[in-house]
């Protein structure tokens, strides 16, 4: 199966690394995002892909060929830039025959193919349009059809959406995976918009300070984070440091916790999102108040804030002088208010154990 | 500056404080003229740069001492710009300067204007030991101006490039010497014209017919693929000449005797058909209210000490006779020569100074 | 913004003082230019008021003629071969570490802090047979004996190139400076070469700021007097040499006056000409 694969791509500028030792292994039709805070390296690692940057070490290859010489010119990549960088002597339609152009193809064909390449970016009969009175959403799907011209073997995106109103973007996230879909291209964006990330991608890879911290569909990064920063940057997550006290327990402040895939011993990191933690009324009758003292997977807290989003409700609960937050549906909100004595339910199915913080991370086994 | 003293000017290093010269002549203009005479202070016109310096320097000094009378020295600008000034500001019955040194052509333009007031020979006893050539006169004998300093351009080669010097002006239309001079660029300060009727037409008598002064302009025609550089900056030639880069042309006899006494390999000759004799006069503004100082001033500059001592300070050729100074032969070799000059024709130079531009930069540009 | 018609005093300010240097700076001194170009000169004198064509007259020759077709030319060919080689350099000096990009231009600055005449002799002597170039040819064994190149129309060129090479790098500078890389890349990942890419995005990218700078690399060109002088034989006298020569040693302020009317009109109508073709190119 051919496949692009990243083999310990690396970028040194001077002393800073921008990119340690990327790998990765893309298979053919994948929509791939390349998500992390500014600075983490996505971009170099996109343009080191796309023949724009010169890698400091390791290798680039396409179906078993070896492109890490290959000059950009020569790799067939289309690619958007965060500028969109159309030419601004050309028109819409120019701008979309220019790789044509430059590979001499005859002018009537030329025109041939950026109609229809304006029809699949839904903007027909815009050829003649110079590009300053473009739209930024009609900009937007211009870079797309020229950088699709040439039917690359890779298509990349940097930001590509970055520059367009929030409604706009949303729109065309769906627009271009579907048109992805039916083109069936290997696609890479790189963005830092995890909401994006998680519309578009088949595969996210989360990057941060020059290294790749995993590479996973999107719910899987969502549901199991390989590490502490995946988890706090994908979505909102409680981070809750425990002491392994015995097999498959764990002690936590506010309680204790009773779950699989501890460490033997020593200390734990878990994550559990907010949607996943259950709260409940701390009443005398309950039967599992904390007037029973420690029960697993409970923990007595005081309720400090609740917010109403319309589709869920937060609440924000102090145990034992951390925060921990969780959600509910409308419909499922427990009849408590900001003061009252609460219990937090932590299933254990919920618990996502990270390796410790300052630990390696990578892809994770799945 | 030596150029200035043809109808022309160039920029070479003697005109460098010149412009600045010309400004403050202008603001001197317009104010109302002091009756100086009981002040007993004159207001003396020299050409900016390197005269004004060495007449600053050591003739003005000398002069104050002997007859109590100070000067005001007035850098003249170059061109006939102070003839203009001149000419307007006595319209307006001032006079800017008192005596000024005057190109033979700006004598003869100012004269044609009455713009001179005639000089009365009584009181210039010295004036009658000057050269007859040098004394300007009113068509009707008045006296308009008398000979104030003189200067030798003479053929000059360098030494490296012509060990034999040679003899007659004619080798400039050597075919051997095929782009070697150096000549300088208008009609009305080569006075080429001058050169080719003394040297092929048996003297300027030659040039009083335009057939005669066309015949000149055929001989100089072939000259013109000799000629590697029509100068109008003596600098450029000077340091051309030294370096052989330009081994002949036409040049100031006494600057070239200077150059040569500083090692550098060049010489002057007098051709057999005489060096070129430009010179200066002495006018007074008709405007000027000090005409009795500057019959003074004139009679001083004509005595033979003061000749002598230009000649030995300043570099110019004696106005009189050489029998009546005390120059030795060095001296007087430095300077000038006992071959018969030749002596522009300054009365061309104005009647038919239009013309004449025209056939000689047609002549050279075409 | 105000979209009406301005029609206070103060609403006409902000153009007022811009107007104001026009008037004081340019139509005054070109209206008495012209005044003075239609004066009677005195032979032998000055010149009076007057209304004569005469000087215009003497100018419609085919002598005058010739040396305004050269005149053009050489500033046609000075501001090609000044952006020609500018356009490239400020595209590369764009594009170097700011450390290196200030080195570069306060290097260029003082290359306009020379005046025309130290460029003339600079290039004479570099030029020349004896300390020139050439003897460097010859150390070397590329030449067999030392020539002189100057004055010729090459060293006139290149004289003139070299002076008004920092002004096209001053005037290319900003808008290369501001040119997205990103326009460049796109068109390397599109299949074009480097070269390519400069041919086809770079250049046609830029045509307005060429079109700018090649206008004013001319009229700068045009308005050359001294080099002409001192790198070029009088073939080579351009019609400001001409005019110089009118003006200040002939003393014939009309025909000088009428030969610069003649060659600022002509040179305002080329300037116009390329600047209509260039806005019909462009609808």
């Amino acid at each position: 199966m051919s496949a692009l694969v990243l083999d310990g791509l690396t970028k040194r500028y001077g002393g800073f690394t921008a990119v340690h030792g990327a790998s990765l292994r893309i298979p053919h039709g994948q929509f791939v995002c390349l998500l992390g805070p500014s600075g983490c390296g996505k971009t170099t690692l996109l343009r080191m892909i796309a023949g724009l940057e010169e890698p400091s070490g390791g290798q680039l290859l396409i179906d078993d060929r070896d492109i890490t010489a290959t000059p950009a010119h020569k790799r067939d990549f289309g690619m958007v830039f965060q500028s969109l960088a159309l030419f601004p002597h050309l028109s819409a339609g120019e701008n979309i025959a220019y790789p044509l152009r430059i590979r001499g193809v005859p002018a009537d064909e030329r025109r041939r193919k950026a109609d229809s390449l304006l029809e699949l970016v839904r903007l027909p009969g815009m050829a003649d349009r110079p590009v300053s009175r473009l739209s930024g959403g009609q900009r937007q799907r211009v870079a797309i059809a020229r950088a699709l011209a040439l039917e690359p073997k890779l298509f990349l995106l940097d930001e590509p959406l970055s520059a367009l109103d929030a409604k706009l973007r949303e729109a065309m996230q769906i627009e271009l995976k579907q048109l992805q879909r039916r083109l069936g291209i290997t696609t890479i964006v790189v963005t830092h918009d995890q909401r994006e990330a998680m519309t578009m991608a088949d595969l996210v890879v989360v990057m941060s300070e020059g290294r790749i911290r995993q590479a996973a569909p999107p719910m899987e990064v969502y549901r199991r984070p390989a590490d502490a920063f995946v988890a706090d940057f994908i979505g909102m997550t409680n981070l809750l440091e425990g002491e392994v006290t015995a097999p498959g327990r764990a002690s936590v402040p506010g309680g204790e916790l009773v779950l699989d895939g501890l460490p033997p011993h020593g200390r734990a990191l878990l994550s559990v999102r907010p949607e996943e933690v259950l709260l409940h009324p701390a009443t005398a009758s309950g039967g599992q108040g904390s007037g029973q003292g420690a029960v697993a997977n409970r923990l007595a807290g005081t309720l400090s804030f609740v917010r109403d989003l319309g589709a869920s409700v937060e609440f924000r609960i102090d145990v034992s002088g951390r925060e921990i937050v969780a959600l509910t549906r409308p419909q499922d909100r427990p009849a408590v208010e900001p003061g009252a004595a609460v219990i937090v339910e932590i299933p254990a199915e919920a618990c996502v154990v990270l390796p410790p913080e300052g630990g390696t991370a990578g892809e994770r086994p799945s | 500056m030596k150029i200035g003293a043809g109808v022309g000017s160039g920029l070479g290093r003697r005109a460098v404080l010149a412009g600045a010269g010309g400004l403050a002549a202008a603001a001197a203009v317009g104010f109302p003229s002091i009756v100086r005479a009981q002040s007993k202070s004159l207001k003396v016109g020299v050409y900016g740069g390197y005269f004004k310096d060495s007449f600053d320097k050591h003739i003005f000094p000398e002069f104050t001492k002997a007859t109590g009378i100070a000067v005001e020295a007035v850098a003249e600008p170059t061109g006939e710009a102070w003839l203009i000034q001149l000419e307007q500001a006595a319209r307006a019955k001032q006079a800017p300067a008192d005596v000024s040194m005057m190109s033979q052509v700006a004598m003869l333009k100012g004269m044609a204007a009455e713009l001179w007031a005639p000089l009365d020979p009584a009181r210039l006893p010295n004036a009658t030991k000057v050269k007859p050539a040098l004394i300007n006169k009113y068509p009707d004998g008045r006296l308009s101006g008398v000979g104030a300093v003189s200067w030798y351009i003479t053929l000059v080669t360098n030494t490296k490039s012509y060990p034999q010097a040679p003899e007659s002006w004619a080798t400039l239309w050597d075919p051997a010497n095929k782009d070697k001079l150096g000549l300088l660029a208008l009609v009305s300060n080569s006075f080429l014209l001058d050169v080719t009727a003394a040297t092929f037409f048996g003297g300027s008598k030659h040039l009083d017919s335009e057939q005669g002064q066309l015949d000149c302009f055929k001989k100089l025609a072939e000259l013109k693929k000799n000629v590697k550089l029509w100068y109008r900056d003596e600098a450029q030639f000077e340091a051309a000449l030294k370096s052989g880069e330009i081994p002949m042309g036409q040049y100031y006899h006494d600057v070239t005797g200077l150059a040569a006494a500083d090692g550098h390999p060049v010489r002057s000759t007098f051709p057999k058909e005489g060096g070129i004799l430009d010179s200066g006069s002495w006018a007074v503004s008709k405007a000027s209210k000090a005409g009795d100082l500057a019959h003074v001033f004139i009679d001083y500059m004509c005595q033979p000490q003061i000749q002598a001592l230009l000649s030995r300070k300043v570099g110019t050729s004696p106005t009189i006779d050489r029998s009546a100074t005390d120059l030795t032969d060095k001296e007087f070799a430095a300077v000038s020569s006992d071959l018969t000059p030749i002596v522009p024709r300054y009365d061309l130079y104005v009647s038919k100074a239009d013309w004449l531009n025209q056939k000689w930069t047609e002549m050279i540009v075409g | 913004m105000i979209r009406r018609a301005p029609r206070s005093l103060g609403e006409h300010a902000p153009i007022l003082f811009p107007a104001l240097m026009l008037v004081v700076f340019f139509v005054i001194p070109f209206g008495l230019m012209i005044a003075v170009s239609v004066a009677r000169r005195i032979p032998g004198g000055f010149y009076e008021p007057d209304l004569v064509l005469a000087n215009y007259e003497r100018f419609l020759s085919a002598f005058f003629g010739g040396v305004l077709s050269f005149s053009l030319e050489l500033a046609a060919l000075v501001a090609v071969v000044a952006v020609g080689i500018g356009f490239p350099f400020t595209y590369r000096l764009a594009r170097l570490p700011r450390a290196a990009q200030v080195r570069w231009l306060v290097f260029l600055l003082s290359i306009l802090s020379l005046s025309e005449v130290i460029i003339g002799f600079a290039w004479s002597t570099l030029l020349s047979r004896t300390a020139g170039i050439t003897n460097l040819l010859v150390a070397v064994g590329l030449m067999a004996e030392p020539q002189s190149l100057s004055p010729s129309f090459g060293a006139l060129l290149a004289g003139m190139v070299y002076q008004a090479f920092p002004y096209t790098v001053l005037v290319l500078y900003p808008a290369l400076a501001r040119l997205d890389p990103a326009l460049v890349e796109a068109s390397r990942t599109l299949g074009a070469s480097p070269v390519k890419a400069f041919f086809t995005v770079v250049v046609p990218s830029q045509r307005n700021t060429i079109v700018a700078t090649l206008i004013m690399a001319f009229v700068f060109a045009l308005g050359c007097y001294l080099l002409p002088q001192l790198l070029g034989r009088p073939q080579h006298w351009t019609l400001s040499v001409l005019i110089t020569d009118q003006a200040i040693y002939q003393s014939n302020m009309p025909f000088a006056a009428a030969m610069a009317v003649f060659l600022v009109l002509v040179s305002l109508a080329l300037v116009g000409l390329s600047l209509l073709f260039g806005r019909k190119e462009e609808a």
